[in-house]
């Protein structure tokens, strides 16, 4: 089968099932009891999601209306051949618009959103105590805030230049184009593997690990913004491997260098600078993520918000407020700069 | 012209979305000629001259260079040690942007020295020395310390050469050398290449598009077609009968003077 057809009956399939699903929990009403059910409720899914590709199927092969799914994944060469409708008139459209307006109420439903919460007197005579102490910082907390903000910043950096070596090995090892032949993609296939899944495991897990194994503090901070770079820069340094120009590399090749003088000779010059590019801009949102990362003991600017904030010190916390603005503001201003020079 | 440097037996190369781009192309290249390959684009002579330094891995046949047929090469260090035996010069020059002109002509000299020392830029006086040499015979020593992307396209080229000759090949292949320059330039870097071949006695293989230049410079013509050899000898011969069956019915020669 080809794949967009594939994609087309996956993405029809999902939306027949979600609101299926919705529909079914709108008339059943169920339970708590019913809704933990998982066994029972994978197989409705999973009956929702053949019924979805099903209808998907017939409405597209056999009726010739288009869904949303065909829509979407067919090739430009089968779009060339409808002509244009107004998106009102087309089964697709309506097919997306009754989807989202279903997903956005359920959203509602889920996120219990609630205008009376918002506009609730207790609730707002509480925000404005918080608002009253942030915006009347305690300035003596002042040199703890900074010194503590020295720490994140260098979490960052010291992740940050960790991750470069090995980024660096990494990202040739990671693009198709460096990587031909046999044992060569199963590295690269192996590599690109181990990234997406380090890369799906969030920082703030990271740090959660990290703090149990090394103990509270920037160290394991450090390590998880590490870790997180790593994987994260090796994706964007061999995206740039991936585009360099294929002479300057035939060039050197045609003289008889070996596979690294290769690299070194025809590749690098090409990529250095997006490298150092992105690398600060890394550094930048190692910065940001660091305080984050402070939460839950990650070390840094991070944990002494979360202590101040845990009891209620509003003034103290619009202290640390103000030094996280003023830096991760200074910190955007310069690499926007320097990466703008690098260009 | 004596001994065959180069012998190129029923040459086939396949590539793997089933183009042939060569079938079966048989010639030799004397010693110390100036071998112009001649033919449409997609006739073939760009795969031909990567075949032979092997960039490209041929599908069959033999190319018997130095006593061995390179189309057998397996190994890398093998096919490196062809390489440094053959420039080669492309006609979008291929040099690294954004090292010196210097710099450029030294990765000549990367098959002769260690991977670290390479890494660390330390090639020997002598491979200096001997970069600086084939820049002044190009006429463009004086631009050694300037960035290559500072320099025009026939002065990039004039570097190319300077980093082919700087292998001490026994053959130099030049793959269009010519074809993204201005009419005026063309006929510089051509003389040079005419250069190189009569003072050093190189044997040059050379992609041409335009019979002009063919008849200007080139000792023999073989011509490409679809992947065949379809013509061999002087570029004298060349009548236009033999333009029209090489370039297909109805093509008009171009002249660049």
């Amino acid at each position: 089968m080809k794949s967009n057809v594939i994609r087309r009956s996956i993405l029809d399939a999902i939306t027949v099932a979600v609101i299926g699903l919705v529909i079914i929990s709108v008339i059943v009403d169920p339970t708590t009891e019913q809704l933990m059910d998982l066994k029972f409720n994978s197989f409705l899914f999973l009956g929702l999601l053949a019924l979805g590709a099903f209808l998907s199927h017939v409405l597209n092969s056999m009726f010739g209306i288009k869904t949303m799914g065909q829509n979407l994944f067919e090739p430009d060469y089968e779009k060339a051949k409808a002509e244009a409708k107004p998106i009102y008139r087309t089964f697709w459209g309506w097919h997306f618009f009754i989807t989202l307006i279903i997903l956005f109420v359920v959203g509602l439903n889920k996120t219990q959103f609630s205008i009376v919460e918002l506009l609730d007197e207790d609730g707002f005579a509480g925000a404005k105590r918080l608002f009253a102490g942030i915006f009347n910082p305690n300035w003596g907390v002042l040199p703890a805030a900074v010194l503590n903000i020295i720490e994140t910043i260098f979490m960052a950096f010291l992740a940050t230049m960790l991750a470069i070596p090995f980024a660096f090995v990494l990202s040739f090892m990671a693009a198709k184009n460096i990587m031909k032949g046999s044992i060569a993609f199963a590295i690269y296939m192996f590599i690109r593997t181990f990234l997406n899944v380090t890369r799906s495991v969030e920082a703030l897990v990271w740090a959660i690990i990290f703090s149990v194994w090394v103990g509270i503090g920037p160290f394991a901070g450090m390590l998880a913004l590490m870790i997180h770079s790593i994987a994260s820069l090796t994706k964007q340094y061999s995206e740039m491997v991936e585009t360099v120009y294929e002479g300057p590399i035939e060039g050197v090749q045609s003289c008889g260098a070996n596979k690294l003088q290769t690299i070194w000779f025809a590749i690098v010059p090409q990529v250095i600078l997006p490298y150092i590019s992105f690398t600060v801009y890394r550094w930048d949102i190692n910065v940001r993520m660091a305080t984050i990362i402070g939460l839950v003991g990650g070390g840094g600017i991070g944990t002494m918000l979360i202590k101040y904030q845990g009891q209620a010190m509003w003034p103290e916390v619009g202290t640390i407020i103000v030094v996280i603005a003023a830096v991760v503001w200074i910190m955007d201003q310069a690499s926007a700069y320097i990466r703008e020079a690098l260009k | 012209m004596s001994e065959p440097v180069l012998k190129i037996r029923n040459l086939i190369k396949t590539y793997d979305n089933g183009v042939q781009a060569l079938k079966g192309v048989s010639f030799d290249v004397k010693k110390g000629e100036f071998l112009v390959v001649i033919g449409l684009s997609g006739s073939g002579k760009s795969t031909l001259l990567r075949c032979i330094n092997r960039l490209h891995d041929p599908t069959s046949g033999e190319i018997l260079f130095a006593g061995k047929d390179s189309a057998k090469l397996q190994s890398a260090g093998e096919i490196r040690s062809l390489r440094k035996k053959m420039g080669m010069i492309f006609q979008h020059f291929n040099l690294i942007p954004r090292h010196t002109v210097l710099g450029n002509v030294l990765v000549g000299k990367l098959a002769n020295t260690s991977t670290w020392k390479s890494f660390l830029g330390l090639f020997s006086a002598e491979d200096k020395a001997e970069a600086m040499k084939y820049l002044k015979l190009v006429g463009i020593s004086e631009k050694a310390h300037i960035r290559a992307d500072q320099l025009s396209g026939g002065q990039q080229q004039r570097v190319a050469i300077a980093r082919a000759l700087t292998q001490n090949p026994e053959i130099l292949l030049a793959d269009e050398p010519v074809a993204s320059l201005d009419p005026a330039t063309c006929h510089v870097v051509m003389d040079y290449l005419r250069k190189v071949n009569q003072e050093l006695g190189i044997t040059i293989i050379c992609n041409l598009h335009f019979l002009s230049l063919v008849r200007i410079y080139a000792t023999r013509v073989i011509a490409l077609k679809g992947g065949e050899l379809v013509y061999e000898g002087d570029p004298k011969n060349i009548d236009q009968a033999w333009f029209e069956k090489i370039y297909g019915d109805g093509a008009k020669e171009v002249h660049i003077n």
